[in-house]
């Protein structure tokens, strides 16, 4: 928990010391004010919020960087901690809406689409590399071995935004019913496809998933949208994550399965099934639990670039236009985020493995 | 070990490629005049005239004139010359990238797992903040504070990449250190740097040569991504990840922009790492420690 704690924040000191620090002082205002304020109004909130000193004269003098005018960065981060564990994130500026959406609502109006996104790719990876790998590794050097390696190799190989485009190509350029595509090419709810429904009307937001949502207020033509549009870009995403998860489940299987204590069970009479499912598996799966800290990681990774190229609204989409515009609070709440869930995937991952392996007791 | 260097067709197969690649960034200089990415032929844009392959596009411009073997860009460039230009620039990057990340976290991994203690402690600590990020997330950060130069985005490429080296030398110095060996050097009044240097590491290389070789590809893709995103200083340099940014507003009019640059992303990287897998492959029995 202490880690956890430490690495948060020593995160959140770097990204604020290497943006106020590099920066000029405007953009360490520009989140706070509102399009209508006068130069003199600024500077109060400036000096309220800790960002200019108690000296400074005037407001052009603070945006001319004179020297003794911008207060000290450590008191400037003390501030800035304090706004943030109240909830202020200031308001977003990214293009469109600079100065009248709070940037916590544009984040937490995104993240759902995102974590639909995640979720989904991971699913896929584990219901698609395990039994690529096992059926791998009990057919070893055999055809299907042979071609799952090369399927790997290459799945390694792809650049995840070629291989978006290349899915978007193939899919609405190639198969095209009548003139449209058979998957959408962007957006999460598309209606332009050959197989969408064109009005799927509007879903309440109950736990704030438009997947879970449609399904459990019983719109299944807006559930059948948001699906549709989610499957390109998660097989996008998982093709990278899919290859490297089968090689290893192929490599601890091939390892588990040269134990004396299969030769033990085969020689008792047990089925081959219960052999490699009951017996192998269940000691071929440590390896490839660890790694799935590191899958989740490039997942999240990812799919910055696979929601640039889908056009899908979430939160990898955004940073892309905030790196841009230089949005600061917007930054720092990304990156937060992001390290929240990676570092508690990785704990709840040590947690199972200690579970799953006796030999580990913490 | 050359028997059975060539006993092993994946490896001659990807060392073929990667050679090649290597080959053409050096002579690509011959190949095509390297102010090739500065003219444009406005008159040529968008076009395909390749008879090999007819595209289910009802528009597709004929260019008029030269012929273009994989049609041009949006500025009237062939594509087939920009691609030659961009092989070159994308494995120097990676090589400084790969080169520079090997060194920095082979010395702190190893003087982590050598000295023991507090400063095994520390360093670990650092590598756990960073590897509580996606490479790319990181990677975006760095650049959006330092700005838009080809050495920034180096930078940025290189502290996401070090914590991985730490973490791979750290634990082979871990288990080499507990040797007969070393025990030895030290009554005999050997220093720590030298051992270290001199003895431990040597006998621990060969996973990070493996590494480094599968890195090349790794870094390309980490850094084209981040070209394509927008993070390159000029939009039209001729590097791979940058060329697909000059195709996306063209995806289903002229699709080649998109397709080749791609393609040759995956050529390369599927080449360094069938090599590295190969040399692994080979090197095996020693790795086992």
């Amino acid at each position: 928990m202490f880690l956890l704690v430490f690495i948060l924040l020593v995160i959140s000191l770097v990204v604020f010391y290497l943006a106020r620090g590099a920066l000029p002082p405007e953009y360490s205002l520009a989140p706070y004010i509102t399009p209508r304020m006068s130069d003199a109004q600024k500077l109060d909130l400036a000096q309220s919020l800790g960002v200019a000193s108690a000296v400074c004269p005037s407001y052009s003098a603070f945006s001319s960087h004179v020297p003794g005018c911008q207060a000290p960065l450590w008191s400037q981060y003390v501030d800035w901690l304090k706004l943030v564990f109240s909830g202020n994130w200031g308001y977003s500026q990214l293009p469109g809406l600079v100065g009248s959406t709070k940037t916590w609502d544009v984040f937490s109006a995104r993240f759902p689409y995102t974590a639909q996104i995640a979720i989904f790719s991971s699913v896929l990876t584990f219901l698609i590399a395990f039994p690529m790998g096992i059926i791998s590794a009990t057919h070893n050097n055999k055809l299907p071995d042979h071609a799952s390696r090369i399927a790997a190799l290459v799945g390694y190989s792809l650049p995840v935004y070629w291989f978006g485009y290349m899915l978007q190509i193939i899919f609405v350029l190639y198969l095209a019913v009548q003139g449209r595509g058979l998957f959408p090419s962007s957006g999460a709810l598309a209606t332009q496809c050959a197989i969408c429904f064109s009005s799927p009307g509007v879903i309440p937001a109950i736990t704030g998933l438009p997947l879970l949502d449609s399904l459990l207020s019983g719109n299944i033509p807006f559930f059948w949208d948001s699906f549709v549009s989610l499957i390109l870009p998660a097989l996008t995403l998982s093709l990278g994550t899919i290859a490297a998860l089968t090689r290893i489940v192929r490599s601890s299987m091939m390892e588990a399965l040269r134990q004396d204590y299969i030769l033990l069970a085969r020689s008792k009479g047990l089925r081959e099934r219960i052999v490699v499912y009951r017996h192998a598996l269940r000691n071929a799966m440590l390896p490839a639990i660890t790694v799935s800290g590191l899958i989740f990681s490039f997942l999240l990774g990812g799919v910055v670039l696979v929601e640039t190229v889908f056009a899908y609204p979430g939160i990898g989409q955004a940073i892309v236009d905030a790196s841009l515009v230089v949005d600061i609070n917007f930054l720092e709440l990304y990156v937060l985020v992001t390290a929240l869930i990676l570092v508690v995937t990785n704990l709840c991952v040590d947690m199972i493995y200690a579970i799953l392996d006796p030999r580990i007791r913490y | 070990m050359y028997f059975l260097f060539k006993q092993n067709p994946v490896v001659v197969a990807g060392s073929v490629i990667a050679v090649g690649s290597l080959l053409l960034a050096l002579l690509s200089g011959f190949i095509v005049q390297p102010n090739l990415w500065q003219v444009e032929h406005l008159d040529q844009r968008l076009c395909w005239n390749n008879p090999a392959f007819s595209w289910p596009i009802p528009n597709v411009y004929n260019c008029s004139g030269a012929s273009y073997p994989l049609g041009t860009d949006s500025y009237g460039r062939d594509v087939l010359q920009m691609i030659i230009l961009a092989v070159p620039l994308d494995l120097e990057i990676s090589l400084t990238i790969v080169i520079l990340a090997t060194i920095v976290g082979v010395a702190l991994g190893s003087l982590a797992a050598y000295a023991g203690g507090k400063i095994d402690e520390l360093i670990l600590r650092v590598t756990d903040v960073f590897f509580a990020l996606p490479a790319l997330v990181l990677a975006i950060v760095v650049m959006v504070v330092l700005g838009r130069t080809l050495q920034n985005l180096t930078i940025a490429v290189l502290i996401t990449w070090w914590p991985y080296y730490v973490r791979l030398i750290r634990s082979q110095v871990l288990s080499e250190k507990e040797r007969p060996y070393v025990e030895a050097l030290r009554s005999t009044g050997a220093s720590p740097l030298r051992i270290l240097f001199l003895h431990i590491l040597p006998n621990t290389i060969y996973p990070v040569i493996v590494q480094m070789t599968l890195d090349i590809g790794g870094v390309i893709l980490t850094f084209s991504a981040l070209m394509f995103l927008g993070f390159s200083p000029n939009p039209t340099l001729p590097e791979l990840g940058n060329l697909v940014t000059d195709g996306i507003n063209y995806v289903f009019t002229a699709p080649w922009l998109i397709i080749f640059p791609g393609l040759t992303i995956v050529i390369i990287v599927l080449g360094f790492n069938l090599l590295g897998d190969g040399i692994r492959d080979i090197l095996d029995p020693r790795l086992r420690r």
